[in-house]
């Protein structure tokens, strides 16, 4: 039965095909507008490391103002960077299983051979503990990071991007081989394959969409190179600072930290270590903020920073209001079109057709143009995204289709459909079939 | 055996309430071919589509085959209809973009049939009604009379026992009229009871038996009278 | 025309006039909170920044090698670009304003605790600050050469004069006229403003102290360091092709990472107020298309529906006219009973977003425009299928199908 179903719904298409390509259009329309929408939404609002999830935490202590706190708009949250002594006290601790303390810097780098036609050039990089890798679970394409051993002794080791690799080295394995940066040398260890975290996820301060950085270094050659953040540097404290020591001092926030904690266990004795820490630190007249240390998960840390702007939201929630006009838009020409149809159906009726019957075979032809719908929509959600892509430029993994949200909007399209047709179907199954016999 | 005692039907608007039918009362033989006949609004067509379980009436009772129906449920009426009863309509009422073939077939989808069976039957109709060369032209490509010969077709498919006809003659001209009322009488004939709503005397006086609807009611029951079937006598039928 | 029997003829279609009526109404709400919004963030966009923007070159260099010498190389590429044919003025800068990056300092008028601070975005410029920005003095002077103070090191030293804008003036000080008065900072150092400046935007779009800037005349001690250069009209695009030749080769002990227009960063730092505005344009576009499908779709079913109806009209008298307005009245009913519920859900659509994403409240005017957008929208829809109305022959009541 179903195949005929099919057969006379696709015949009841094609006997208005005005009012059919009106219909698939409206979903479509409708669909595509929230394909494109919900496609950002979805990667704006993804956990790029949601399968570390339950082992990683962003480390959060209130060094801030005591008469002002960091988020004027919500005082339990403490700045989102640490500074210096804190990264060196976490560094310190043996609870967790690995440690990230990192910033951002600029450098200029320049191939190893002298011979090279790449002229040097300003990149930003990562300095970064070695744990970095394996934490973030970073794709390698030759090599590997860098041991504990190296980031003691601040050895001159860099990990490449694959752009860089590809810019310095036309993308050969060049583990093994040198690169200059501000004219010192250093030895590549490791080449990252293309790796993509949207949003970028271990560092919301500076870009939270921004690529990732083009090479990394050991994090002890900040304080050996006086590297300043080439991210936030945020200051509160009215205190001198003439020299990088005293900036190293002070309560300025400007590195992101992160641990590892492979247990409950160690969430716990981690979280006492800091506790313990900051009441030290307390009596040395420092963190006179009340206690509020934070360990987050990075789906926590993601909604923490508010990552997803409230553009977004506003957006999404519009698209799916015109997607709602486009289903009211939808539902009057199925009734138009149901209502053009009584006689026929009132004759089915009369030739023994039950009501279910009349119900299914309609219910197939909404399904047909939700499906339809759905098919365009996935095309015009398409080049929706391409014509966003002008306004993201510089953006362009927020635009890259999805198809986990291809797939939900093919979902959406054919439910569309059918809530649409659901009313009208309603309705001619009830047709009382007597009147529409008479007469054509 | 169909059988009506005291039906009555009325329609109500939110102005008007109509009396279509009132304590109607009639009794169809197996194998019988009345003519039901009656002035515009006298009810005949109310009291076919009640026959024909296409509406539900207000009071009184109705058998079919010694089944009462009134109580039954939408699935089960539409199963009867389906089963048990043909239709054949003034305006032939078939699907204008399927083919002869497809439109003898709907029925028989409904019915469940195997493929096989339904082609044997679809075939076998067409044939009857002298139009198997032609299953594949759709409805436009034929005359009113041929039309109403598929219509046939398609209610003689499921092989019904009671044929309703509403004015099944009426958009045709006066030969085409006969070619297709021969064929109810041959249907007749076959075993099939024939029910025929017409306000034309002349056809009815075909019929072995003429009912009368005045004012939703039976109003003349004549009994089963065979004429000769002659032009001349036709012509003198009352009017 | 009566208007009796055209509504009741629309209560016999209850569920059409509904879902039309109800489209009209989501409509109006979207659209007035999106124009709202659009126009929000076009009045954000279009902002006067205070400089000569489309004039306006910036330059950044980034020193590398052992061999580099901040001081000198700021000495010898200032000399570079005033040299230069086109060039008005050029100064060392810590920042691009309006670019997302940039430096911001709290000040105070005294040196107590007890005087609240205020944040201003502040730029290190040296004497041509001014000129190259292209900003405009009110009151007071500009920076004398010999007070630049050339930085070899991080310090936390006050510089000893500043120039600050009008609005950070009237915020600190409640008055424009604060020439000679002194701004303290958070370690008690104070500064005496020598200079006012009309009007300039500082760092980030979306600071609501954008307007509050300062100048410093300070050069940071590097190795990174940014010029502004303004220079004639019409000549940006080739200078900036000659400013990177010519920097680039001067020196090999740093790089140039850019030389790039104003407009650049301006652009980027608007991005995302110019997608949401672009954004909600189309989707205004194609909502409103959607709507007028939807009316004339359901108008011309009912003129479908009404073909003989229509006729006897015809027949037993009616003019075309009659028809059309028929049609044209009965459209602009079901849009006045939309835009009546529109007009309700524009408000819970406007607090809501108000309540959850910190919007300012829909201005009611926009209703009010919205309001008579969708009358005219609604007659203009309905007029193809009321006309196809008016031209249905009296004679097709007379015919039988």
């Amino acid at each position: 039965m179903f195949g005929y179903h099919l057969r006379l719904g696709l015949k009841s298409l094609k006997r208005n095909p005005v009012l059919t390509a009106l219909m698939i259009g409206a979903i479509g329309l409708g669909v595509g507008v929230c394909l494109t929408t919900l496609n950002v939404y979805h990667l704006v609002s993804g956990n790029p490391i949601a399968a570390r999830n339950d082992v990683l935490y962003a480390v959060q202590l209130d060094n801030w103002d005591p008469q002002d706190p960091w988020d004027d708009d919500n005082a339990q949250m403490p700045p989102t960077e640490v500074t210096h002594r804190e990264a060196m006290a976490i560094l310190a601790s043996d609870i967790p299983d690995r440690k990230v303390v990192m910033h951002k810097g600029a450098f200029v780098l320049a191939p190893g051979d002298e011979n090279s036609e790449v002229k040097p050039y300003i990149v930003e990089l990562r300095l970064t503990t070695g744990d970095f890798f394996p934490m973030f679970a970073t794709p390698f394409k030759y090599g590997s990071g860098w041991d504990r051993a190296a980031d003691a002794s601040a050895e001159a080791v860099i990990v490449l991007s694959k752009k860089s690799n590809d810019t310095v080295f036309g993308g050969e394995d060049s583990v093994g081989k040198m690169v200059k940066l501000d004219d010192r040398e250093y030895r590549v260890v490791g080449v990252l394959d293309e790796w993509r975290p949207v949003p970028k996820f271990y560092d919301l301060n500076n870009g939270s969409f921004d690529e990732i950085e083009e090479g990394f270094i050991p994090f002890s050659r900040s304080e050996m190179l006086e590297v300043t953040s080439a991210g936030n540097t945020n200051c509160w404290k009215p205190e001198p600072i003439n020299s990088y020591r005293e900036f190293l001092n002070s309560e300025c926030v400007w590195i992101q930290a992160w641990v590892e904690l492979g247990s409950a266990d160690k969430v716990a004795a981690f979280q006492s270590f800091l506790d313990g820490y900051v009441t030290e630190q307390k009596k040395t007249g420092r963190f006179q903020r009340p206690m509020n240390n934070k360990l987050n998960r990075p789906d926590q840390w993601l909604e923490a920073n508010e990552v997803v702007a409230d553009d977004n939201r506003v957006l999404l929630g519009i698209s799916f209001m015109f997607l709602a006009v486009c289903l009211l838009n939808t539902v009057g020409l199925l009734l138009a079109k149901f209502s053009g149809a009584a006689a026929r159906v009132s004759l089915h009726r009369a030739l023994g057709a039950s009501r279910s019957m009349i119900f299914r075979q309609h219910l197939i032809e909404v399904s047909i143009i939700g499906i339809a719908g759905g098919l365009l929509g996935l095309l015009l959600g398409y080049l929706g995204l391409l014509s966003l892509r002008q306004l993201y430029n510089g953006y362009d993994d927020l635009t890259r289709l999805n198809w986990d949200v291809g797939f939900m909007a093919m979902g959406i399209a054919l439910l569309a459909g059918i809530v649409a047709g659901l009313y009208p179907t309603w309705r001619i199954m009830r047709l009382q079939p007597a009147p529409y016999l008479k007469t054509q | 055996m169909l059988e009506m005692q005291h039906i009555s039907k009325v329609y109500r608007t939110e102005l008007i309430e109509t009396h279509a039918l009132r304590d109607f009362n009639l009794k169809v033989d197996e194998g019988e071919f009345v003519a039901v006949t009656g002035p515009s609004g006298s009810g005949k067509t109310t009291f076919l589509n009640i026959a024909g379980l296409l509406e539900t009436f207000n009071s009184g009772t109705y058998k079919l085959d010694g089944e009462s129906v009134n109580e039954l449920s939408d699935d089960a009426r539409s199963r009867i209809r389906n089963q048990k009863i043909g239709f054949i309509f003034q305006s032939f009422n078939l699907i204008p973009d399927l083919d002869l073939y497809d439109n003898v077939d709907v029925p028989l989808r409904y019915r469940g049939f195997a493929a096989s069976e339904r082609k044997r039957r679809i075939n076998q109709s067409l044939e009857l009604v002298g139009l198997a060369s032609r299953m594949k032209h759709v409805p436009a490509q034929l005359s009113g009379g041929q039309q109403q010969r598929v219509a046939i077709a398609r209610a003689l498919a499921g092989e019904p026992r009671f044929l309703l006809a509403d004015e099944p003659t009426g958009n045709l001209d006066s030969l085409m009229a006969r070619q297709v009322l021969d064929l109810l009488e041959e249907i007749n004939r076959g075993g099939t009871t024939v029910i025929m709503v017409t306000h034309d005397a002349e056809l009815a006086r075909r019929a072995h038996r003429n009912v009368q609807v005045m004012d939703g009611k039976v109003s003349d029951l004549s009994p089963y009278e065979p004429r000769p079937l002659n032009e001349g006598a036709m012509a003198a039928a009352r009017a | 025309m009566e208007i009796r029997p055209i509504l009741s003829a629309m209560l016999r279609n209850k569920t059409g006039v509904i879902l039309v009526a109800l489209q009209i109404a989501i409509t109006l709400a979207v659209v007035t909170n999106a124009v709202f919004i659009i126009n929000q963030r076009l009045e954000k966009i279009g902002r006067p920044s205070g400089m000569d923007t489309d004039n306006l070159i910036f330059v950044q260099s980034f020193g590398y090698s052992p061999g580099y010498n901040h001081q000198v190389t700021i000495r010898e590429d200032l000399d570079t670009l005033r040299a230069m044919n086109g060039v008005i003025a050029a100064t060392p800068i810590n920042g691009v304003p309006l670019s997302g990056g940039g430096s911001a300092t709290t000040y105070s008028i005294g040196p107590e605790e007890s005087h609240p601070d205020e944040a201003g975005n502040y730029y290190e410029v040296d004497e041509q600050g001014l000129d190259a920005l292209g900003v405009k003095l009110v009151a007071g002077r500009n920076f004398t050469p010999d007070i630049i103070d050339y930085a070899t090191g991080p310090s936390s030293k006050m510089v000893p004069e500043i120039i600050m804008t009008r609005a950070m003036a009237k915020k600190m000080y409640g008055t424009e006229d604060v020439v000679g008065k002194r701004a303290y900072d958070n370690l008690g150092q104070s500064a005496v403003i020598v200079g006012v400046i009309d009007q300039m935007l500082g760092a980030w779009v979306n600071w609501d102290k954008l307007p509050q800037v300062v100048f410093h005349p300070y050069v940071g001690y590097g190795p990174l360091i940014r010029y502004a250069v303004r220079v004639e009209p019409g000549q940006r695009q080739a200078l900036i092709k000659e400013i990177e030749t010519k920097l680039g080769e001067s020196n090999t002990t740093r790089v140039i990472s850019w030389v790039r227009p104003h407009d650049y960063d301006i652009e980027r730092s608007y991005k995302a107020d110019t997608r949401m505005a672009v954004f909600l344009g189309s989707l205004i576009v194609l909502l409103v298309t959607m709507t007028a499908l939807g009316i004339v779709g359901l108008a011309s079913f009912s003129v479908n529906a009404r073909v003989k109806q229509i006729g006897t009209r015809r027949a037993v008298g009616a003019r075309r006219v009659d028809i059309l307005r028929y049609f044209m009245v009965e459209n602009w009913l079901l849009t006045t009973g939309g835009v009546v519920v529109g007009a309700i859900l524009s408000f819970a659509l406007s607090f809501w977003l108000s309540n959850q994403f910190e919007l300012p409240k829909l201005n009611p005017a926009y209703v009010g425009i919205g309001v008579l957008a969708m009358w005219v929208v609604g007659q203009l829809a309905v007029l193809v299928p009321a006309q196809r109305a008016a031209s249905i022959p009296p004679a097709i009541a007379t015919r039988t199908v």
